[in-house]
């Protein structure tokens, strides 16, 4: 059950879009969803929607994955295209008692949910492409700027990795205990919420412990190869932009403007 | 012998249905008699700690079936949940499930959950706790004040409180120290021998295969690869060398030896047959 959540989970082929530098990914991903908000159109989603199989198809990523880490908000895309349906005023098609729809509201029930649907999307590649630890680094390069106002940069990187990077582990530990409690006869599917919530005390005591102790024999490792924070550290891996990342720009630059005419042009 | 435990082609696939599917466990029989001492031994990943999760219903067999006395744990749900408490299953450092406040408390989780009256609860925890070594006076301590090995006993206490008939445990010594160690299997052994209960336990040595279990299952690559008593399993040596385990080493010693032309016979697996062996030898003039 624990083992299905796929929250930043990398999934490792070569392909050109894994081979991209991180810093490229996460501001074409950030571009793009700005422009996700800024569009109009059915004309301009339609483009937008190709983007995403684009990249994806480009990135040896099967859909299903893709798929995948939509399950978790489908609740949610629903959810909000039916208020849009329901509350949005306009020319009425249909009516029973309060409930009215709209076809302004079918309308922007579609865009709404192609909206999250797409942005999910886009961020999942984007998790799916880069590896954790290149995805912080350049965080940590982009957000270097703000070290001038002192802002502990290196600090948040390096607590974003190693959260990144224990979370598999947390997960089996999880997984551990609750057999063992499990074993002595704990009950965690029966009941309602607050028993089941009572049930997982057994649980989460010995995982914060398991964890303050990982993390004490962390930064004693930590220490004991002289990490010091990020005062004067090199990298054995350097991220650097290449050609490929100069034409993932100029595509992206191209699509956006596209995607802004669609809307212009094909109202 | 009646028989207690009885698995019947036993198959476990780890993430069914996908690319990655794996059998852990392919088509295991197993028949386990009342007050046996099994010991599981194999190769990491070949399968035990995924085989000994099934006698207790955590996990549930892709196909085949366990018999608890005669009985599918599957059949109905209070029997699932019964055999939960009548095979006590002890996992690998045990006393990372420790999270009550008091150790009392904690050793009262297991009959807690059976539903038992209070008294009950208390004498069964005060009991364990004893028989784990445990004195009154640790009973409203906090168990995280306890040394490693003290924690591992209540572990097991909490475990034993709950009175199974088969108590199952995947490598209960691991990470302690020499006398923790044999302190543990003592604990064990008092548990087999006062109640009778059936004992399995998981573990990588050959020496406390050889000095303890009356049987041994060797697993590999999901199955099982040899069974039989110590002398049976332990005098194919070469046969263990291919499932990537060993003899015990003072049967290797004494391979050697014959091998140099000593008049000893190999069939030796513990410290005290080694030295009965020895004295025979010496007793029948051999010169050794």
């Amino acid at each position: 059950m624990l083992k299905d959540i796929t929250l930043g989970q990398y999934f490792p082929v070569d392909s050109p879009v894994h081979r991209l530098d991180a810093r490229t990914k996460l501001l074409l991903s950030f571009a793009y969803i700005m422009v996700l908000f800024l569009i109009h159109g059915p004309a301009a989603y339609l483009l937008c929607a190709l983007a995403v199989a684009g990249v994806t198809a480009l990135s040896r990523i099967p859909f299903k994955m893709l798929l995948k880490s939509l399950k978790p908000i489908a609740f949610l895309a629903v959810f909000t295209s039916v208020l849009n349906m329901l509350y949005t005023p306009g020319q009425i098609l249909w009516q029973w008692h309060f409930l009215r729809i709209t076809v302004e509201g079918l309308e922007s029930a579609a865009y709404m949910a192609s909206r999250i649907v797409m942005l999910v999307a886009s961020t999942s590649l984007l998790t799916y492409s880069t590896s954790p630890v290149s995805l912080t680094d350049a965080i940590e390069t982009l957000l270097r700027p703000l070290m001038k106002v002192r802002v502990p940069v290196h600090e948040f990187a390096m607590m974003m990795t190693i959260a990144l990077r224990f979370i598999p582990t947390l997960i089996e530990e999880t997984d551990k205990i609750m057999n063992a409690q499990k074993a002595r006869g704990a009950d965690f599917e029966s009941g309602n919420l607050m028993r089941r919530a009572k049930a997982l005390v057994p649980v989460l005591t010995p995982l914060f412990i398991s964890a303050f102790r990982r993390a004490d024999e962390l930064s004693v490792a930590m220490e004991c190869r002289l990490y010091r924070g990020g005062q004067g550290r090199t990298r054995m891996k350097q991220l650097k932009m290449g050609k490929n990342d100069g034409a993932a720009f100029a595509l992206a630059l191209l699509f956006a403007l596209c995607a802004f005419g669609a809307g212009r042009i094909l109202p | 012998m009646e028989e207690i435990l009885r698995v019947e082609d036993l198959t476990y696939l780890y993430s069914p249905g996908t690319p990655f599917e794996k059998a852990a466990v392919e088509g295991v029989n197993l028949s386990v008699k009342q007050g046996e001492f099994l010991a599981v031994i194999g190769h990491t990943g070949s399968g035990k700690s995924t085989l000994i999760q099934h006698f207790n219903g955590l996990l549930k067999p892709s196909r085949g079936r366990v018999l608890l006395r005669g009985r599918d744990i599957w059949e109905d749900k209070a029997l699932t949940r019964q055999a939960r408490f009548r095979v006590g299953l002890v996992f690998q450092y045990p006393e990372n499930q420790l999270f009550e406040e008091t150790v009392e408390a904690d050793v009262s989780f297991g009959p807690k959950n059976m539903g038992l009256p209070p008294e009950e609860i208390r004498r069964r925890a005060v009991e364990s706790l004893a028989a784990c070594g445990l004195g009154e006076e640790t009973l409203q301590k906090s168990p995280f004040d306890l040394s490693g090995g003290q924690k591992r006993r209540a572990a097991l206490a909490g475990v034993l409180a709950m009175e199974p008939e088969a108590l199952v445990l995947d490598e209960p010594a691991a990470g302690l120290d020499p006398r923790g160690r044999e302190e543990i299997f003592r604990l064990i052994q008092q548990y087999h021998r006062q109640k009778g209960a059936t004992v399995i336990f998981v573990t990588h040595s050959m020496e406390d295969a050889a000095r303890l279990a009356s049987r041994i299952v060797v697993m590999r690559a999901g199955k099982i690869f040899m069974e039989g008593t110590p002398p049976q399993v332990f005098s194919q040596a070469q046969q263990l060398a291919d499932a990537g385990l060993d003899v015990p080493q003072i049967t290797q010693v004494f391979l050697r030896l014959r091998e140099l032309g000593a008049p000893v016979d190999a069939g030796v697996y513990t410290i005290e047959q080694a030295k009965e062996e020895l004295l025979r030898c010496r007793r029948e003039g051999k010169g050794c």
